[in-house]
């Protein structure tokens, strides 16, 4: 079990392009566990009609930041 | 140095109308009191003296010429050096960023500049609005005026410092999981927080686009109004502002609180493990707000791992997004924490961050539905006095139960504001929370409560020296 958590931590981090200071994986690990103990919650089953809330806005006099109207 | 702190923005704006105030003197105290409390407090990143000097000379001309702009014109302010003001540096308080000059203002910025305010500085932040307090970074954090032994909060961390030393009666913060009302709240200033959309965001380092809001830090209610007038309004430009009439937040603040309806959310401190002096100091707020005329009862909010499993999910995934590309590249120029709280975001998978976004529909509802019976609710947002700074959680998970992120998730405008003090001298808060874009109702009541309890007339020592 914990050869898989290791495992799995590791493919993340690779799979991202990341690297931790190995002196601070440990505390990372275990930083990741207790993240994903909270997220739990967000396994339970939601109705088909619970749409999420972040839905597209049409911006259409949007410009960047900078840009001058 | 002025051997007090800066008047609030409401009365100087009264003594400079009627000629009893100059500007340029208010700005010269500002600056002072700035240059002399910054070994203290570390509180600014840059003092910004002579820029400073040339817009409060420009301010004294044009009111002593019959142009006053508004209540606000020729009082200084602060911005968290994450808002963009053009030609100063936007730093994040970052190594990333220490030769990022912005050539635009922020939207905000350029409100409250045309609003003919004067910007003294630019305040120490948490990295990038998230980690901190850091001491591997180029800049110290700021300390608490109280204790500066103690936490400030964060993220906006050198608005709370500023505010409550009196340095400037009015410094924006930002607030993503609490980062406006937690320094609010460790400092003992006020630290508003309005609806999601209600201000806007364009021109300010971004930590979660869905989340992030920004507000003004300052000493009393009536100047947080005074400050959202100017603040508030549609920006096309932002593609979070919402198009919403702007009401008059001063014309109803001293219409007193008979019969408005207060949801007192009670079982949310203990859920939150909130301690016993800041319980106590809630329950006595509550008491205040019966013995105005308001009618009070307790409500039960969802239960806070809900919030926090969004507030989380959501907040990492959309940080990690926005600083992917640097923490792969050069992570090395993060501090610690900053760094692995971003990286926090890559254990987090696409199934995640959809629930956490449809469960964040579900929990805003769910609010909604308590202000069919309430007015505004009062909760808590800090579990109790600030903590030693070096004592702080420095690492990538929070040990302490976050309780202000409850009302980022759901968008609804709140805010801190002091509810006593503790027995080592340090400020307790009370949280007020209002119907979305209902600012006005949450100012009233926050000023009617202010009023009466009467914390505002203490001061931190080191202000008053």
């Amino acid at each position: 079990m914990a050869d898989d958590r290791d495992s799995d931590f590791a493919a993340a981090l690779r799979r991202n392009g990341l690297t931790i200071p190995q002196e601070r994986r440990e505390i990372m690990r275990d930083a990741v566990e207790k993240m994903l103990g909270l997220l739990k919650v967000l396994d339970d089953p939601l109705a088909y009609e619970d749409e999420p809330a972040a839905l597209p806005r049409y911006d259409l006099e949007a410009k960047p930041h900078g840009v001058k109207s | 140095m002025s051997a007090a702190p800066l008047p609030t923005l409401a009365e100087a704006g009264r003594q400079i109308a009627a000629g009893d105030l100059s500007p340029v003197a208010l700005t010269e105290a500002a600056l002072a009191r700035a240059a002399a409390l910054q070994p203290k407090l570390d509180a600014f990143i840059e003092i910004t003296a002579e820029r400073a000097r040339a817009a409060a000379h420009r301010a004294e001309k044009e009111i002593a010429g019959g142009r006053r702009r508004g209540k606000l014109h020729g009082i200084p302010y602060g911005l968290k050096d994450i808002y963009d003001a053009a030609g100063l540096r936007t730093t994040a308080h970052s190594r990333l960023l220490l030769d990022n000059i912005a050539t635009v203002d922020a939207e905000t910025t350029a409100r409250l500049e045309a609003a003919g305010m004067i910007l003294i500085g630019k305040l120490a932040t948490h990295e990038f609005a998230t980690g901190g307090p850091a001491f591997d970074l180029p800049f110290p954090p700021a300390r608490n005026p109280w204790n500066t032994a103690h936490f400030t909060g964060g993220s906006s961390s050198g608005s709370g410092a500023a505010v409550a030393a009196g340095i400037v009666s009015l410094a924006m913060g930002s607030d993503t999981g609490g980062s406006i009302r937690l320094p609010a709240a460790y400092c003992g200033t006020v630290g508003l927080k309005p609806t999601y959309g209600r201000v806007s965001r364009r021109g300010v380092a971004p930590l979660c686009y869905s989340l992030d809001t920004t507000g003004p830090l300052t000493w009393t209610v009536e100047d947080a109004a005074l400050s959202l007038q100017v603040l508030a309004g549609y920006d096309p430009r932002d593609p979070g502002s919402a198009d919403v009439p702007v009401p008059d937040y001063t014309a109803a603040l001293r219409d007193g609180i008979k019969g408005v309806r207060v949801g007192y959310c009670r079982a949310f401190s203990a859920d939150g493990e909130v301690g016993a002096e800041q319980s106590a100091a809630l329950d006595q707020a509550a008491q205040t707000l019966a013995k105005l005329g308001s009618e009070v009862s307790e409500v039960a909010l969802p239960p806070n791992t809900q919030f926090q499993a969004c507030a989380r999910t959501i907040s990492h995934s959309e940080s990690f997004a926005i600083h992917h590309k640097d923490l792969q590249e050069r992570p090395e120029l993060y501090a610690r924490v900053t760094r692995e709280r971003l990286t926090l975001g890559a254990f987090i998978s696409a199934r995640q961050y959809v629930q956490a976004q449809r469960l964040r529909r579900i929990l805003t509802r769910k609010v909604d539905a308590l202000f069919e019976t309430c007015d505004v609710l009062l909760t808590a947002v800090i579990p109790g006095p600030a903590p030693v700074l070096e004592e702080t959680d420095d690492g990538p998970w929070r040990k302490q139960q976050p309780l202000a992120s409850v009302f980022n998730v759901t968008g609804h405008p709140c805010m801190a504001q002091p509810c006593g003090f503790a027995v080592d001298g340090l400020p307790l808060s009370a949280q007020f929370v209002g119907r979305h874009f209902d600012e006005a109702t949450l100012l009233r009541v926050g000023h009617a409560y202010e009023q009466e309890a009467d914390w505002i007339r203490k001061r931190p020592a080191l202000a008053t020296l």
